[in-house]
């Protein structure tokens, strides 16, 4: 296989394609050097993102006979040649990988084959393990350089499933430094980055690896002289700007209400696909309709029978119409859909040569396609609209949209402790919780007695553990917390950048817009019917700092006004305001050296519309994607923006990495309510 | 000087001519009976390792008699090395393609000395090799076959990280000779071996071993051309066969008629085989063809290399390869092709004849190409004289042109510089150009630095603009090694030298230091490391502990951070362990991450986390694992328990958790109440929060026991209403949910009470709410009576309230000849008729 040449030629700018066509190549070219046929054992978390990349027919062209998860232990002996695809960084995988190969060589006297690709890298730890279990010998070690995984034309996520739960309740680092290296990784393809720019104490760890790693590559020995003359600052590339989430944990743990983040608060998704039940949109077409992407479809279509798999991408063009829209218009986008499409059909009687006959025939599976894609979304449509009409939904909504508009907390109490009475879900409730604290930079302790009193008492006293963790995350605790000694008091300006302070960002940034319309949005706030998400706006302090400016002096002057922040870069004009929201903060400048600077430009020619990339350490949910999309929109003819983060997440993500699963006795009690089950 | 014509030492061989080129003279002493050694000469021009074959009986001589050893030597006889040797008998000596040595001992000891300078890593063959014995091994690229005395066959695949496995077992019986085809041309992928046994060759490979029905055996002696296309088979009757090597084809035969055993049999590049006996050298071309050389200086021993064989004497190294295309075109007699006129040219050209122009007219159309072909044929010329003609041959002809792209002549011109320097009699690697090309540049430095050649490595890297980190790097490592001056002076002196050049790894120099003894000097190099990563490996073997793990965090790669903390944790005891990381909160991080998740099951590390816990004083994080302890048990009564041992460890501080301490007394009480009513009242209670304990029992009719439940728990009275509430209306229990209604006042209003039965369905009874509601809106009784099916009241609620139009539109939804139309009708009269 031929290894991608560095050429000279002119740099094309950043394309999601060639990091999908990669990953593609990496696969294959390790698959094809195991000869014969293989049985594919696959960790479970990344059986969903290898599907992103390559398709499970493509796999068994390559001569993988059956797959298996590494966590259900059973691969059997059917094959010589035994391919394990595991992430490195964690002892638990290479634990398990010994097991099995013990227990594989321990069944048959069969002489195996074993190899292993680590994801993304190969560790010193994994090698460890393996050698101290027996087996390293046994096995042919390869490494899978896949980092980003190109969920999207404009988003690449790591697709670490517990980024959140690793960074901000264990405290471990691991996804930063993933992060980083996947960062680096595009620069050394495009250049640096000439500037990062960036908010939160995990984003400027990122930024200071992002350093250190450039520093070592000037002083790694295997680096030949070409890589670094590759180092130099990009010029098809603007700007990254990284955002940590705690930053802002308020924007997720309100409940999404774009088509797509509501389809993620009701049935969850997972690398571009959703689980529903085949009652709700239908049983798959006959023809298998290159649904079966994931590897994981193959061994789950076995174990559940009702549920169906639903690709959630741009491949879907009405999906890809309605995902970033605010669900409230969706119902009359389909009606208008559904007629449009009946009317095109109709045309089949009106058609009277054979020329508008064949045309419409060639049309045919395309409209097919539509009417498909259309029978699902109206399924989960409906099925979504039974949720939003609950009571329960609009007490929640309600209560949330209160508080984040900043009204008084004591008002909400009694509302809250219903919802709780009534044994809404845990995650929604906690979800409530950890808003109220987080606005209000704290609970009294007495308040808060009394809440964490209710949810044990509500959900069962293994909830304690579920409350240690919040406090942990700092997302639901006392404001005499020893952990919350750093908050400072509701308002108060005294003491920034150590935790968020909505009440002032509110008027600073204008998070609240109440004359907002869905149908033809004028700002990011549609997505939330009204709130502005607090973490899309510092990317807009960045990007948009004029529009920024004219919806927060309230000057109604749009657009073309004086070009006020014309030439400003980085936070500038906004500093003061970003001083509010907690962490660090940073803007550096990549310089490298002047002539390889001008070569560089030479060869890219320049003067295109550059790539500003936003990171997001610790997840990103698709509300804001939409929000930052909306920009993208704004901003195309200037420039194209990349979404980078180490997972897709939402409130009931971060609410399952803080809630105890087990409960007391033989019978866990059953989790009731929509809410995902992740 | 007269120089001899490059076709001097050319021989016909067929249609095509074979050279043999005299490389270097005097090569060893003449003492040495090179009869009784083992020779092995590496790829490229590389060094030569001599071993005294024991099998060989020697003239006592006293005064000569030392220790064995095996000599490195350069190709001219320099001796390079020379490596004492205890380990008993030697069944293998060869080289890799990147010139590191290997010996293979009989009991499967493979050692790797991988710099020619007596380092080297060492590994067993396994598979019973030290059981069955090895007999003899064979060598490629970078990796060996080893043939055991039971004919078990091992493969090792790289040295760098060797993987003996065995290959399919060939059957029983004599091996009269064997050989390899290295897995870069083989079909499988896989290495395979051939074996003469019986009258037969066997193929063997990782999976399946072949017969391939042969019956002019046994042979003697198997050789595989370099291209792995061919092979030759040798009989024991004298006769060469040439066949390819996947056995379809014959492709000649030639006869030796001689009844000595030949030492060697070889190939000599993919066209010609040589077989070698003491001092006569048979050259055996295609179609039979053939030529022989003497020696008449004792013994010869033959080092195969990629496009020809060298020829190792005492007194002489020479090169046996086929002449190159160029060449041959140039300098064949009789030729007229362009460039030998042009090279002829050059030479009217010095005598100042006309000719040369004529020469020049001559091949004008042709001359680019004629360019060409000096320039390549001066790279593959040994003979500086020769090359000097050539290229100015091609100068001249390239003045000539109006356009032509010197690229290839300068390029050409530099690689002979480079070749020529390092065929110099005292550096002694003669390369020819197709090897050099093989062996690339940066091969080349390597090979050099292995010689501690450091200056000429320097000037050929910075003449061909390589980068010199590494260079500088092995030439730190050496100087700390055997340079006799104190810690501080070399420290210095390799710092003054290296700094400020860019790739220097110190850690590499650093580990050459503490390899040798000099940790002082180790850390102080290790200092001038820019690289955090890299330290750790080799601070680790220091055991500088807390500095490794220390510049592992500061990498920020959390592999390197926990490597070292699985180092630590088996080293150290369990208190110090805990010492070193609770000051360092990312590694105590990793640690509690990893015994959270401990084993392939997810099973979590309690005795580590308690003692971390207790130790770093963190009581409700050590409270917490007894309190997940408490959810693994399979009865209340141990898990009571554990939720007791939670308690303890928060009395100290009872203050402070005094809510946690409540907590936990409350979740025994629960439990245990639980227990007691699983047991009276034969239904499954445990596991269930209080709420829902009370929800179950309420709708089971056990009122008291949830009143009980409520008052232990202190459930506010509001929860408390709201759970019976649905309880009741779960259980449709309408009675009891009326008796309630009869109650003044409800905690949580009657409007729930409303909702709850209308959406159970029982619209009667919702319907006696709706009085007892309190702060409705305005108008909202209207479509509370409108959602029970009660027009009637509806319209008295509207009628009481003056509200005409509500009025009016129940009036028409039920129609005015109903009787509830009249009803209805009736009571809006008085007041909205005018």
């Amino acid at each position: 296989m031929e290894s991608s040449q560095p050429s000279m030629a002119p740099h094309a700018g950043f394309d999601i394609e060639q990091v999908r066509e990669k990953a593609r190549k990496d696969l294959l070219y390790l698959l094809e050097g195991v000869r014969g046929k293989k049985n594919l054992v696959i960790e479970k978390n990344l059986a969903g993102p290898l599907g992103v990349i390559v398709k499970a027919s493509t796999l068994r062209d390559y001569g993988v006979d059956n797959f298996f998860f590494l966590e259900n232990k059973n691969t059997d002996t059917s094959q010589r040649n035994v391919v394990f695809i595991v992430r490195g960084e964690s002892a638990r995988h290479a634990h398990a990988i010994a097991d099995q190969i013990k227990r594989l060589q321990h069944a048959s006297q069969f002489s195996y084959e074993f190899h292993v690709f680590w994801v993304p890298r190969r560790t010193l730890l994994s090698d460890k393990v393996l050698e101290e279990a027996g087996v390293l010998g046994d096995v042919n070690i390869a490494e899978l350089p896949l980092y980003f995984f190109p969920l999207e034309k404009d988003i690449l996520s790591l697709e670490l499933d517990d980024s959140f739960r690793d960074l901000y309740l264990a405290k471990d680092p691991t996804p930063i430094f993933l992060l980083a290296r996947a960062l680096m990784g595009i620069q050394q393809k495009h250049g640096l980055f000439p500037r990062i720019i960036g908010k939160g104490d995990m984003a400027k760890r990122v930024a200071d690896l992002l350093a250190r790693m450039r520093q070592e590559l000037l002083a790694g020995e295997d680096a030949s002289e070409t890589d670094k003359i590759g180092l130099s600052p990009s010029n098809t590339m603007e700007s990254v700007i990284i955002i940590d989430r705690e930053v802002d944990f308020v924007t997720p743990l309100l409940t999404q209400l774009t088509y797509e983040g509501l389809i993620d608060e009701v049935f969850g998704i997972q690398n571009n696909q959703t689980d529903v039940d085949s009652t709700i949109v239908g049983a798959p077409p006959q023809p298998a309709v290159a649904q079966g992407t994931a590897p994981a479809a193959a061994s789950a279509s076995a174990g559940q029978t009702r549920k169906r798999k639903i690709q959630l991408d741009s491949s879907d063009k009405l999906f890809d119409r309605l995902r970033d829209t605010n669900f409230a218009i969706v119902g009359s986008q389909l009606n208008k859909i559904a007629r449009r499409l009946q009317s095109d059909y109709e045309t089949r009687h009106t058609s009277k040569t054979t020329a508008e006959l064949k045309d419409f025939v060639q049309k045919l599976p395309g409209y097919q396609a539509e009417q498909q894609s259309l029978k699902i979304h109206t399924g989960l449509t409906e099925e979504i609209l039974k949720y939003t009409r609950t009571e329960q939904f609009n007490k929640l909504l309600e209560v949330q949209q209160n508080l984040a508009a900043g009204a008084d907390p004591s008002s909400q109490f009694e509302a809250i402790e219903e919802l709780i009475a009534r044994d809404t879900p845990l995650p929604q409730v906690l979800r409530l919780l950890c808003i109220y604290s987080c606005i209000s930079g704290g609970i009294k302790t007495k308040e808060l007695d009394h809440f964490r009193r209710l949810i044990l008492q509500g959900y069962g006293y293994q909830h304690l553990l579920t409350l240690h963790n919040l406090e942990k995350l700092q997302m639901f605790l006392s404001r005499s917390s020893p952990l919350a000694s750093m908050i400072p008091m509701t308002g108060a300006a005294g003491a920034a950048g150590t935790k968020t302070n909505y009440t002032y960002l509110r008027k600073q940034l204008r998070l609240i817009v109440d004359e907002v319309n869905e149908h033809e949005p004028n700002d990011i706030a549609y997505v939330y019917s009204g709130y502005a998400p607090l973490s899309i706006r510092l990317v807009q302090c960045v990007l948009q700092k004029q529009y920024l400016l004219s919806i927060t002096r309230g000057n109604g002057v749009s657009g073309a006004s004086a070009p006020a922040g014309g030439g400003a870069q980085g936070w500038r004009g906004f500093d003061d305001a970003v001083k509010h929201a907690r962490g660090s903060t940073f803007d550096e400048v990549q310089k490298g050296e002047d002539k390889a600077v001008k070569a560089r430009a030479l060869l890219s020619g320049g003067g295109d519309k550059k790539t500003v990339f936003v990171v997001f350490v610790g997840g990103i949910s698709f509300t804001e994607i939409a929000a930052l999309r909306f920009i993208a929109k704004k901003e195309e003819d200037r420039r194209n923006i990349v979404i980078c983060t180490t997972s897709m997440i939402s409130g009931n993500v971060m609410m399952d990495a803080a809630i105890e699963k087990e409960g007391f006795g033989k019978e866990a009690p059953a989790a009731p309510g929509p809410g995902p089950d992740r | 000087m007269e120089v001899a014509h490059p076709t001097a030492g050319w021989e016909q061989l067929g249609e095509r001519f074979y050279r043999k080129i005299q490389l270097y003279t005097q090569i060893f002493n003449q003492d040495l009976d090179l009869d009784s050694f083992l020779v092995a000469g590496a790829q490229y021009g590389g060094a030569i390792a001599l071993y005294r074959d024991e099998n060989k009986l020697v003239a006592y001589r006293p005064a000569k008699e030392k220790k064995p050893s095996i000599d490195i030597y350069s190709c001219a006889g320099k001796l390079i090395r020379s490596i004492s040797w205890d380990k008993g008998p030697i069944k293998g000596l060869g080289w890799s393609e990147d010139e590191k040595l290997l010996v293979v001992t009989a009991d499967g000891t493979v050692r790797c000395y991988y710099d020619l300078q007596g380092d080297f890593t060492q590994f067993s063959l396994g598979n019973g090799a030290d059981e069955a014995g090895v007999k003899s091994c064979k060598f490629y690229d970078h990796g060996l076959v080893a043939l055991l005395s039971n004919n078990a066959l091992v493969s090792v695949s790289s040295y760098d990280e060797p993987r003996p496995k065995l290959l399919a077992p060939p059957p029983e019986g004599d091996v009269h000779s064997w050989n390899l085809i290295p897995p870069a041309y083989t079909l499988s992928r896989s290495v395979e071996v051939l074996l003469s046994i019986g009258q037969t060759v066997y193929v063997s490979d990782a999976t399946e071993c072949e017969d391939r029905f042969l019956d002019i055996g046994p042979f003697t002696h198997i050789a595989v051309s370099p291209n792995g296309k061919f092979a030759a088979l040798y009989t024991a009757t004298g006769s060469a066969h040439v066949i390819t090597s996947d056995f379809q084809n014959r492709l000649s035969e030639y006869d030796s008629k001689s009844k000595i055993l030949p030492k060697y049999f070889e190939w000599c590049g993919n066209d010609a085989v040589v077989i070698a006996w003491e001092d006569e050298v048979h050259l055996v071309g295609p179609a039979g063809s053939l030529t022989r050389f003497y020696y008449d200086n004792g013994r010869v021993h033959l080092v195969p290399d990629f496009d020809g064989v060298r020829v190792i004497a005492n007194d002489t190294c020479d090169f046996l390869q086929k002449v190159p295309d160029v060449i041959e075109e140039v300098f064949r007699l009789g030729t007229d092709s362009a460039a030998s006129i042009l090279l002829d040219a050059v030479e009217q050209l010095e005598m100042q004849s006309p000719k040369a122009d004529d020469n020049i007219q001559l091949i004008r159309s042709h001359l680019v190409d004629a360019v060409d072909t000096c320039v390549n044929a001066a790279g593959h010329e040994f003979n500086i004289h020769w090359q000097k003609r050539l290229l100015n041959a091609a100068s001249f002809g390239k003045s000539v042109l109006d356009i032509y792209n010197s690229d290839d002549f300068v390029d050409m011109c530099e690689t002979l510089r480079v070749l020529n320097a390092v065929r110099f009699y005292e550096v002694g690697l003669p390369l020819s150009y197709e090897q050099y090309q093989r062996l690339s540049p940066s091969g080349l430095i390597a090979r050099l630095l292995n010689r501690h050649e450091y200056l000429l490595a320097l000037r050929i890297a910075g003449y061909l603009r390589l980068p010199t980190d590494k260079i500088y790097v092995h030439w730190a490592s050496t100087k700390v090694r055997v340079g006799a001056e104190d810690d501080d002076a070399i420290c210095r002196k390799v710092v003054e030298k290296l700094s400020g050049k860019p790739g220097i790894s110190f850690e590499a120099i650093a580990r050459a230091a503490y390899d040798e003894g000099r940790g002082r000097l180790a850390t102080e190099l290790l200092n001038h490391e820019p690289r955090a990563g890299r330290q750790v490996p080799l601070l680790l073997s220091m055991e500088e502990d807390e500095v490794a793990l220390d510049k592992a965090i500061e990498s920020g790669d959390t592999d390197l951070v926990y490597f070292v903390l699985h180092q630590l944790k088996r080293k150290l005891p369990l208190a110090s362990f805990f010492r070193v990381i609770n000051t360092r909160p990312t590694a105590t991080a990793l640690v509690e991450a990893s015994a959270r998740l401990r084993d392939s099951d997810g099973q979590e590390d309690t005795a580590l986390l308690k003692d971390l816990y207790y130790q770093d004083d963190r009581r409700l994080d050590g409270a917490a694992v007894f309190v997940r302890e408490a959810l693994r048990q399979p009865d209340s009564r141990t898990a009571v328990d554990k939720l007791t041992l939670a308690a303890k460890l928060l009395t100290d501080n009872a203050k402070e958790n005094v809510f946690e301490l409540t907590a936990l007394k409350e979740a025994a009480t629960l439990l245990r109440m639980q227990e007691a009513f699983d047991r009276d009242l034969t239904d499954s209670f445990s596991g269930l929060s209080v709420n829902q304990t009370m929800f179950k029992l309420i709708r089971l009719g056990y009122h008291g026991r949830a009143k009980k439940i409520q008052s232990e728990f202190k459930v506010p009275e509001k929860v408390a209403w709201w759970i019976r509430l649905q309880a009741l209306v779960a259980k449709r229990d309408w009675n009891e949910i009326e008796e309630v209604s009869r109650v003044r006042k409800s905690p949580i209003g009657w409007e729930p009470f409303f909702n709850q039965t209308l959406l159970a369905g029982n619209l009667r009874l919702a319907a006696l709410f709706i009085p007892k509601c309190t702060g409705l809106e305005p108008g909202q009784a209207i479509t509370m009576y409108e959602k029970c099916n009660m027009r009637v009241k509806a319209a008295e609620e509207a009628v009481r309230i003056k509200d005409a139009e509500s009025w009016s539109k129940l009036l028409d939804a039920a129609g005015r000849n109903t009787q509830e139309g009249r009803e209805i009708e009736r009571l809006g009269q008085a007041v909205f008729k005018k």
